[in-house]
């Protein structure tokens, strides 16, 4: 199978470089930024946030020395070239964006610069000389601090204690509590990070507990810092304030290396872009002159769809019926207030809101997964209040979960285990009470095969799969029970442009074949793509009905945040 | 080749925790100032005469079958993520109900067997719900409770014992229950070894050996073919991912430790129904514990199990022997425990050496060939629509 596709991708020759390269430095010497370079770009380009930080202040004309540079960086595993003649300039005191789709290699490269494994050929470069390192230590030591994507904090310390974690301060053999607290105040004052070193890292959000990852790699003395798709776990509003934070850091003269696939956001952040497609680099863009789409298109590439739906297809027919829909948490407050909403065949329905705002309990209230203090759920003419969450998997309910690790797989089964989670009780996974193996497999590779998920086979481990490909075989098996609603809740999260494109193309053929969706999303483009009625959903509450066909996301940002002003960032 | 691999790995783990733990056992023997290779060879040898060496077989099988089936009800739990630590009095208390209602009634030979073993199972499955029960509806850990219940099930076979259950004369030495009728033993297995023409053993080979073969089929293909199953597994892999699937949670907890006691109610019945015919003072105790030690060296599949409990059955025949030769008998506990320590920490090297090369099968899927154009796939949608 390996064998018969098309032919490795053949590193580009300079001459893609140097196309790229004079773009970069014609547009740098040409345009001072300026309230202008808001209008650059497509029609993807309106820019809801403001923009954190000057970028003036990046050198331009003197050949200041490279704060890391690769050179022809290839890094094998056995029977895989992961990366391949990887180039990368990094100038000191700029925001360095990598992106690449999920798999491009973006992680094994940023695993080499952070001597987590030593790449088989090339150089790396740090101000101009050679570097190797044995260890993450050794990277350290050299001061590059590497700001993971999933956190790595103990929760029941504090800011401080998870601050010196591993190099504490020490007086005798007492931990030096003083001295830790100025410095990480200095740390914190100096780059706006907004730190209290007593706080407990349990009370803090997601915000500040991304700033106690970076203030753990500065507290470290790093000069470079990585950041690994730091915005995943970000709120639109968190994006910013993050934004900010490295506007910091730039000011300050610190160097940061930025991968991420939300290239709107890369536009909007980083001072040179570095392309990587199929474990190479493909090209450097300038995030002033390329717009979303042409990166894109760079990454994958291939020209995109966009998530815009054509005619509409909404039927009649009601699917879902939500009627007063109210849940309490644990704690007893009311975390979804009196929801009602219809579902109708070949409709989608979105909700959008900032997260924490409800959604999540509203979705789990549909599957079955939380009760409800009062309301009903109508699937069909079928109350379905009161059924199991099997029973209305059974009836027709389809569920793309949010966190697909938690909810939508057992990653440390195969692949075909994981076509069978959720329809246990159907074929052609199942005979009886029986699993059918064979019937589970063959299954498994037809979804594979349609749904281009990328993994050796069936029996492959769930882990092995990059979330873009784990997305594929969700999306591919929800699909392939034909429900009569399918609830995707970030149908698109964490997946690269490939995939997301794929998955859209997807939704949108189910929707026009009559299923009705219930779309939750972040992504306001995708929101305002796909949907057919928008709902905004504030506290718990549906504040807001929007038609789609008439909406900005910058409007749809304001009734997010309850503001209803443009702009409201 | 990948599953090759994977077994290669699962059977490699406990191979190189036995080797390591019998390293730390030669060395412990050797501290003690005996002969690390005169234990070997006592272990390794099982007699001179042929009725000798079977006899050594049938001690170490019919040890065996009660440590399978320990491990076999510890494992089922824990396929589902739950630690079942009460198999001790679940087996415990089992065994003595079974003992006297197998005293109390007579009945023509099968049914009174299926009777015996029917009480037992229902008495374990019973106790084993009481911890299920105290999870689902108070949040019970259902370690705390197992193991306190251990405690409340062998006072209670106690009391029962010298209470209203006794059935040994006054002022006997061992106080035993009323003996089982003829009626209610498992015949043994001798006519099978000597029709193997292997010589006759001086003691019965457990016919029990049968039910414990039926019960490890039966789980075996209730945990890897069934929805059951995979409902229970699922569960054990991610509990929030078996519940987004639709599976009851909550059902699936009184379930399984129903499942697991009754299993564990077996425990006791090889020597019950096979040797002894009545519970006693002198009942082989511990089993339930070391069933824990057997279900986690046979990695909670029961082929696994069953070969482990082999191993512990062969190392405890040792023990006599191994008195004969001066070298304490507790050398066979330290070598179990040995074993179980190294098999802990080889599951979890065998763990992260699967997780790496997952890693490594995810950077060839993405890298490999057959990605060849990532949006083409879209673009051959695009096309096909338009």
């Amino acid at each position: 199978m390996d064998g018969g596709g098309p032919e490795r991708y053949t590193p580009p020759g300079p001459a893609v470089f140097r196309v790229y390269r004079l773009d970069v430095a014609r547009s740098r010497r040409g345009t001072a930024p300026g309230p202008d370079d808001l209008r650059s770009g497509g029609p993807s380009d309106t820019v809801r946030h403001h923009r954190p930080g000057p970028r003036r202040e990046t050198p331009l004309n003197e050949p200041a020395p490279l704060a890391v540079e690769l050179r022809g960086i290839t890094k094998r595993f056995p029977g895989v070239v992961a990366n391949s003649g990887i180039e990368l300039r990094v100038r000191r005191g700029e925001v360095h964006a990598i992106v690449g789709e999920n798999g491009a290699g973006k992680s094994t490269l940023m695993k080499t610069l952070y001597g987590m494994h030593r790449p088989d050929e090339g150089e790396i470069l740090l101000d101009g000389a050679p570097a190797s390192f044995r260890s993450p230590a050794d990277a350290i030591a050299a001061g590059i601090g590497m700001v993971h994507q999933h956190f790595m904090l103990a929760d029941n310390f504090t800011v401080l204690e998870n601050v010196v974690l591993g190099s504490e301060p020490t007086k005798g053999i007492r931990l030096d509590r003083a001295t830790a607290r100025t410095r990480i105040r200095d740390i914190s004052d100096r780059y706006a990070l907004g730190l209290d070193p007593d706080q407990l890292v349990e009370d803090l959000g997601v915000g500040d507990r991304q700033r106690v990852e970076i203030a753990k790699v500065l507290y470290r003395g790093a000069t470079t810092l990585i950041l690994d798709e730091p915005t995943a776990v970000l709120v639109p509003q968190e994006v910013d304030e993050l934004f900010g934070n490295l506007a910091e850091l730039k000011r300050e003269g610190l160097t940061v290396i930025f991968i991420s696939h939300k290239l709107d956001e890369v536009r909007k952040v980083a001072d040179a872009i570095t392309v990587i497609r199929r474990g190479t680099t493909v090209g450097t863009a300038d995030p002033r002159t390329t717009t979303a789409r042409q990166l894109a298109e760079m990454m994958v590439g291939a020209e995109l769809p966009t998530p815009q739906t054509r005619a509409s297809t909404v039927r009649d027919t009601p699917v879902l019926e939500l009627q007063g829909v109210t849940v309490a948490a644990p704690d007893a407050r009311t975390v979804v207030d009196d929801v009602s909403l219809t579902v109708r065949e070949g409709e989608v329905v979105g909700i959008a809101g900032v997260e924490g705002n409800g959604q999540a309990e509203l979705v789990d209230a549909v599957m079955g997964l939380r009760s409800l203090t009062a309301g009903t759920v109508r699937l069909g003419a079928d109350d379905i209040t009161a059924w199991s969450t099997r029973r209305r998997r059974e009836g027709g309910l389809g569920f793309i979960p949010e966190d697909r690790h938690r909810q939508g797989m057992l990653l440390e089964a195969p692949l075909w285990e994981n076509r069978i989670l959720g329809h246990q009780t159907r074929p052609p996974a199942v005979k009886g009470s029986f699993i059918d193996r064979r019937g589970a497999r063959a299954d498994t590779q037809r979804i594979m095969r349609e749904y281009d998920v990328r993994a050796p086979g069936p029996d492959t481990l769930a882990m092995a799969l990059s979330g873009g490909n784990q997305q594929k075989l969700i999306v591919g098996r929800e699909m392939t029970a034909r429900p009569r609603l399918l609830i995707a809740a970030h149908p698109t999260r964490g997946v690269d442009v490939g995939a997301q494109s794929v998955i859209w193309e997807l939704l949108k053929d189910a929707r026009a074949e009559g299923m009705g969706i219930v779309l939750v999303s972040a992504d306001l483009d995708e929101l305002i793509g796909l949907s057919d009625t928008l709902h905004v959903m504030l506290r718990g509450r549906l504040v807001a009905t929007l038609d789609p066909a008439r909406l900005t996301p910058e409007e749809l940002g304001g009734h997010m945040t309850g503001g209803n002003t443009v702009g409201a960032a | 080749m990948t599953l090759l691999r994977r077994t290669g790995l699962a059977v490699f783990a406990p191979l190189l925790a036995i080797v390591v733990a019998l390293a730390i056992s030669a060395l412990v023997i050797a501290v003690i100032g005996e002969n690390p290779l005169t234990a070997v060879r006592v272990m390794l040898d099982f007699g001179e005469t042929p009725s000798q060496q079977t006899q050594a077989m049938v001690v170490v099988v019919n040890r065996a079958v009660p440590l399978f089936l320990a491990g076999l009800a510890v494992s089922v739990a824990f396929r589902m993520g739950l630690f079942n630590i009460g198999v001790e009095g679940q087996y415990r208390l089992a065994t003595i109900l079974a003992a006297a209602v197998g005293a109390a009634v007579a009945l023509p030979g099968p049914l009174h067997v299926l009777l015996i073993i029917g009480v037992a199972m229902a008495v374990g499955a019973l106790w084993a719900a009481v911890v299920a029960v105290l999870k689902v509806t108070r949040g019970v850990s259902e370690v705390i409770s197992s193991i306190m219940l251990n405690f409340i099930a062998l006072g209670t076979a106690s009391f029962l014992l010298t209470g209203p259950l006794r059935g040994s004369p006054e002022g006997a030495s061992v106080i035993t229950t009323s003996d089982i009728p003829e009626s209610g033993w498992f015949p043994g297995l001798n006519g099978v070894v000597t029709g193997l023409g292997l010589a006759e053993p001086r003691s019965d080979l457990h016919g029990f050996l049968l039910v414990a073969v039926v019960a490890g089929v039966v789980v075996a293909v209730l945990l890897t073919r069934t929805r059951f199953g995979f409902d229970l597994r699922a569960t054990g892999l991610s509990p929030s991912a078996a519940t987004a699937s639709g599976v009851d949670a909550r059902g699936m907890v009184i379930k399984t430790m129903l499942i697991s006691g009754a299993i564990a109610g077996l425990i006791g019945l090889p020597d019950l129904l096979g040797t002894s015919h009545h519970y006693g003072t002198e009942f082989t105790a511990g089993l339930g514990f070391l069933g824990i030690a057997v279900a986690l060296l046979g990695r909670n599949t029961p082929v696994g199990i069953a070969l482990a409990a082999l191993l512990f059955g062969f190392l405890d025949r040792a023990a006599i022997p191994l008195q004969f030769e001066g070298i304490p008998a507790s050398v066979v506990t330290i070598i179990q425990g040995t074993i179980v320590l190294a098999v802990v920490v080889a599951n979890q090297v065998a763990r992260q050496i699967t997780r790496r090369q997952a890693e490594r099968g995810s950077a060839r899927a993405g890298a490999s060939p057959t990605t060849g154009d990532g949006g083409r796939t879209t673009d051959e949608r695009e096309g096909a629509r338009a």
